[in-house]
């Protein structure tokens, strides 16, 4: 069966079907249930599977509370998930209880210069090191930048104060291709997008050096529990 | 005359972006379940990249026009 989401209580509304047309089912394990379909062969990946799959995993945010959504092309056997449900049935109840009634919203966070220029926050010793002939100066100043981009998402730091009364949870993936710097998640109440959107809007500017581009919502994805090992 | 297109523009528009962000929550984030059948998704990391391409693209983009 595929797998589309684990879910903090059964819903009582109708489920509809899945990717393939078939109709979804729930199986309960303990204190949580998984959102079914049947299924042998997961779908290709494609276009119309991506959306389908988010597209469902909408229709049970709309009648469950409390979803996480599982990853594209998640195939098990009932016995075999249900074995996994309980095993992972703390982890899950944890972040079924961190992401109930709410959504994610996603800050792209993109280097606020050229990647090639010099940083516009860039300290003045450093911007002055970039511009020296001196190989071996010019390595060490793109090392520092290199460990500046390492660790993390500092100019944040003032609209992460603007947004705090809406952000009650926040997870970050660095990216590895400049000028895209990291994806910073928010799981926010849900109802609340457009109060976030502005306030990212009324706070640009106090992200100095970045440029940031959000998206949502979204069921909370990027809030899943690590996988068990 | 018209001018061309840059590539940027042919291939970026929102929902490009938007559809993009959908593939990096529903292919990479989730839920992992333990003993599943994954797919074989050879072309993540190709994803990735084509994600980091065009949103870049659509951040140069965007602030041309501001």
């Amino acid at each position: 069966m595929y797998v589309y989401a684990i879910l903090g209580d059964a819903p009582t509304a109708p489920l509809g079907s899945g990717l393939a047309g078939e109709p979804l089912t729930l199986l309960a394990a303990g204190d949580v249930v998984a959102a079914v379909g049947a299924m042998d062969e997961p779908p290709a990946v494609s276009r119309a599977a991506v959306l389908g799959h988010d597209a469902v995993v909408r229709r049970l945010s709309d009648v469950s509370a409390a979803i996480l959504p599982t990853r594209f092309g998640m195939i098990d056997d009932a016995s075999a998930l249900t074995d996994w449900l309980r095993t992972a049935a703390d982890a899950l109840g944890e972040a079924l209880h961190l992401v109930a009634g709410r959504e994610q919203m996603t800050l792209h966070v993109f280097d606020g210069a050229d990647p090639s220029a010099v940083d516009a926050d860039e300290p003045a010793d450093e911007a002055s090191d970039a511009r020296a002939s001196g190989p071996g100066t010019r390595y060490l100043t793109l090392r520092r930048r290199e460990r500046r981009r390492e660790e993390g998402v500092p100019e944040l730091a003032p609209l992460r104060a603007r947004l705090a009364a809406l952000v009650v949870a926040e997870r970050t993936e660095r990216r590895a291709t400049p000028p895209f710097r990291a994806s910073v998640y928010h799981l926010i109440e849900r109802g609340r997008s457009a109060e976030y959107r502005a306030a990212v809007d009324d706070g640009r500017e106090l992200a100095h050096g970045v440029r940031l581009r959000v998206s949502g919502p979204w069921a909370p994805y990027a809030f899943a529990p690590d996988p068990l090992s | 005359m018209s001018r061309p297109r840059a590539v940027s523009e042919a291939i970026l528009d929102e929902s490009d972006a938007s559809l993009l962000d959908l593939v990096d929550n529903v292919l990479t984030k989730g839920v992992v379940i333990d003993g599943e059948v994954m797919l074989g998704l050879a072309g993540v990391d190709l994803v990735y990249l084509r994600l980091s391409a065009v949103l870049c693209a659509a951040d140069r983009l965007s602030k041309r026009l501001r």
